[in-house]
């Protein structure tokens, strides 16, 4: 077509089709790490789960905040991905692969973590509802089995909603490669040919997905809060905890996709299409997070001081002046008070601004799942039975290791797949013509038939 | 005939022994965790003697509270639990599943009494100390959530025994483990649906009060307050 | 021959081929347009475009919904273990089962209503230009009954543009 169009798609394509030995180099170093995370997690299986630092009262720490951040981080591709492409915002298109891609990594390591976490985890398919000769079914009533069915249903659909718009680009690289490479595209394609009724279901579908994935992102990380709300423990039983869990996952998530693609751009040299105005408009985004973040955490403070409740009160001291002060306040300068300047100046808001500011709010963020968990168990209602929780090094390894797999996950993405989407950026960069009348469909066709007979 | 067991704990009489601490134990095959992992707080005590000071030396005043499993009617770990592990019976227990547990320990920290324990290891006992493990208790394997039960063993083989001899159980026969061994009987254990039972008769008193009752968690232990 | 078809470079001269293909008396659902993007501004990329898949996908949601109340319901009473003083029939923790499985089963219809009416996998060898890949427009027809000159003019291709399959 033109000649933008065939630079779109080279440049989009090379990640693809040319490989450099640092790629060999991330991707072993990733390896090992993500192998270190494996063995320890089988070493943890095989000596007990006493080699973790857990202990009586404290009986969720390290894993738990993993599993609420990486579910967080998942709110990044449903936020840009369906919320923009709902309201039909133009500067989306580069972004929503590189988000959805976020999305199901994430989900994926997240949804680990409540099978690592268990005291015996080769049980862990007793959570699903099938008809076994025990007799019993999983307890509709626990969290633990809302957890289950909210993040099968998240899962499903992001991966879907992630594979769907990769179908036509994933047909351009079966014609573009030969080979193994032509066979394997080829079987991923489905066949795709790029039929007008093609496009027309695939569009329907993919706005059925968009308007159907957002209740259930917002659904998925209510029910993980309702993990610690539907507890009687001091600041755990808390009405704020749905929608502050919401927009902490949406602050995390576009934290991690500015990151992920500050990543992205200097390394694939994607410079011509993941512009600054596209950082600048994300980390907007980001800032309006912060100050929401800012404020669910301002309300509930306010509430439990206010309202002076002897068990609350105890856990508020340890985390704003106690044992848990230092954290407490590294969480909130790095949510808030770094973030917000370099945000709201349109001076510090460029790409490595961004990123800074990104880097900050996911320490900050990983802080927030921390404290809102080990403070709260270890002092709980009866004073004889507070208690204090290190982490021990198996909880240390396999929680850096989520990080290499993510990493590495993403790596391989961006390897196999065209990490911005190529048909809707095409799409994006024809402005749309006005349908045209049927006369100016006919003075054009004598215009066409004689240019061809000449 | 149905029963609804409870228990009165007078904190008059409670002299902080511990007797009770070692009886559970004895009955109910508690492992020891050793020295260095009880340091860390993995120790498992179904019962424990809560100790407080007031005051400062040579005033001061220790109080003694048991604790233990309040088998609480909207008990909070109960719902909580996806097996179903941890669920109500019909004569009121909070019945612990060990085979249904997949250690998830949430029922743990929904608790606020704190009375629910897990296994970090296998236990072990060094010889020839596993010759006194009671035959009616199951050993629990790793990664499993355990608390008082009310030795219900006991209550199983008393409604058993008194089925076969076609008499009710007599308030005073059946103890459990706890109870049976406090010198200064300050644990009460019985039917509180038998409006006549010790048990019934002091959680009426006037003394009475539940822990941390305010909770809404109806817990079917009343404790009798100090009097002096 | 199986299939005749040509590529044009731009929206505007696929669209006026056709144009001329509906004037030279082909039906409007023999002729196929592959193209590798989506062309909804113009006629030619909009037709075919209504669908049964919005309602599908509601259809699909009500079918989520009634399993998710039966399974809640039905496990609950067929072992009905008391917890926490809770209802055996727990309406309110019924009701977040019922909404994820509402979603998933709208969104599994979804998809496979995409994959029935798109026809994928495709199974049986279709028409179909590589070169489409490369940006152009691909209008043809599978078994043309019109002979190949009628074909050449209401393409108004140059001779050799106008490709065949056996």
């Amino acid at each position: 077509m033109s000649e933008a169009d065939r630079r779109i798609t080279d440049d989009l394509l090379r990640p693809l089709l040319s490989t450099s030995a640092r790629f060999w180099v991330l991707v072993v170093f990733l390896g090992a790490i993500v192998a270190t995370g494996l063995g320890t997690w089988v070493y943890q299986i095989y000596h007990g789960f006493g080699m973790t630092g857990i202990r009586w009262p404290i009986f969720w720490a390290f894993y738990v905040t993993n599993f609420v951040f990486w579910i967080g981080i998942s709110h990044a591709g449903t936020l840009i991905s369906a919320i923009l492409r709902l309201v039909n915002a133009r500067w989306r298109r580069p972004v929503t692969r590189c988000a959805e891609a976020i999305t199901v990594f994430a989900l994926m390591i997240g949804a680990m973590f409540p099978i690592i976490h268990l005291g015996r985890p080769w049980l862990f398919f007793w959570l699903v509802p099938y008809p076994n000769q025990r007799g019993i079914w999983p307890n509709f009533r626990s969290p633990l089995v809302w957890d289950f069915f909210a993040i099968t249903a998240y899962l499903t659909g992001s991966v879907l909603f992630l594979f769907l718009p990769m179908i036509p680009d994933l047909a351009l690289v079966r014609d573009r490669t030969t080979g193994w490479r032509h066979r394997c595209y080829g079987v991923f394609a489905l066949g795709w040919r790029g039929t007008t009724t093609q496009w027309n279901r695939l569009e329907a579908a993919m706005e059925i997905m968009a308007i159907a994935i957002l209740p259930v992102a917002v659904s998925v990380h209510t029910i993980v809060s309702f993990d610690f709300s539907m507890a009687p423990v001091p600041m755990w039983h808390s009405t704020i905890f749905g929608p502050y869990f919401v927009a902490g996952a949406i602050f995390s998530g576009i934290a991690a996709l500015i990151i992920a693609m500050a990543f992205l751009r200097t390394f694939l040299h994607l410079e011509e299409y993941l512009h600054p105005v596209h950082f600048q408009n994300l980390g907007k985004l980001l800032l309006m997070m912060s100050l929401l973040w800012a404020y669910f955490v301002f309300a509930e403070r306010l509430t439990v001081w206010y309202g002076n409740e002897p068990s609350e009160m105890a856990v508020f001291r340890v985390t704003q002046r106690g044992a848990f002060a230092p954290l407490y306040w590294t969480m909130v300068v790095c949510n808030f008070v770094i973030p917000f300047p370099i945000l709201a100046l349109k001076k510090t808001r460029t790409i490595a601004g961004c990123v800074v500011a990104s880097a900050c709010v996911l320490v900050g963020m990983w802080l927030e799942r921390f404290l809102i968990i080990v403070p709260s168990l270890g002092h709980k209602y009866l004073p004889y039975s507070w208690g204090v929780y290190r982490p021990r090094p198996v909880e240390i390894i396999i929680t850096i290791s989520t990080f290499a797999a993510m990493s590495l996950l993403y790596v391989l993405f961006a390897k196999l797949v065209p990490i911005i989407s190529v048909w809707e950026l095409k799409v994006g960069s024809h402005p749309a013509h006005r349908p045209q009348t049927v006369e100016e469909r006919d003075s054009e066709q004598a215009l066409f038939v004689a240019r061809t007979e000449s | 005939m149905a029963h609804r067991w409870g228990m009165a704990v007078d904190l008059d009489r409670c002299t902080g022994c511990e007797a009770c601490v070692t009886a559970c134990r004895a009955e109910n095959n508690i492992p020891t965790v050793g020295a260095a992992q009880a340091a860390t707080g993995r120790a498992i005590n179904w019962i424990r003697v809560e100790r407080y000071w007031e005051g400062e030396f040579p005033d001061a005043r220790l109080t003694f509270r048991p604790v233990l499993c309040q088998q609480c009617d909207a008990a909070p770990c109960e719902p909580v639990c996806p097996t179903y592990a941890s669920h109500h019976t019909e004569e009121g227990l909070n019945a612990q599943v060990y085979n249904r547990c997949i250690g998830t320990r949430y029922c743990a920290n929904a608790c606020p009494y704190n009375v629910r324990f897990f296994n970090f290891f296998n236990p072990q006992w060094d010889k020839p100390l596993q010759l006194q493990l009671n035959p009616d208790v199951s050993v629990r394997e790793v990664g499993v959530m355990e608390k008082c039960t009310f030795c219900v063993q006991r209550i199983s083989a008393a409604e058993t025994q008194a089925r076969a001899d076609g008499k009710p159980i007599k308030d005073g026969d059946l103890k459990t483990a706890c109870a049976q061994s406090c010198p200064a009987t300050a644990l009460v254990f019985g039917d509180l649906d038998d409006p006549d039972s010790a048990v019934s008769r002091l959680s009426r008193s006037p003394r009475g009060s539940q822990l941390l009752g305010d909770l809404g968690t109806k817990p079917k232990i009343t404790y009798l307050a100090r009097q002096s | 021959m199986s299939a005749a078809y040509a590529l044009f470079s731009d929206p505007e001269s696929a669209q006026a081929a056709v144009d001329r293909l509906r004037a030279a008396g082909v039906a409007d659902r023999e002729i196929t347009v592959i193209s590798s993007e989506p062309f909804e501004a113009h006629e030619f990329g909009s037709r075919d475009k209504a669908t049964w898949m919005f309602r599908i996908a509601g259809a699909g949601g009500a079918v989520g919904l009634a399993f998710a109340y039966w399974l809640t319901r039905m496990t609950e009473q067929a072992w009905p273990l008391p917890t926490g003083g809770m209802p055996i029939v727990a309406t309110w923790p019924n009701l977040i089962i019922m909404f994820e499985l509402t979603m998933l089963f709208a969104v599994l219809s979804t998809v496979g209503t995409l994959l029935v009416t798109a026809r994928i996998p495709r199974r049986r060898p279709a028409l179909y230009d590589p070169a489409v890949s490369d940006g152009r427009i691909l209008v043809g027809l599978e078994n043309p009954t019109m002979p190949l000159d009628a074909l050449e003019r209401a393409f108004a291709a140059r001779p050799g543009q106008v490709k065949t399959l056996p």
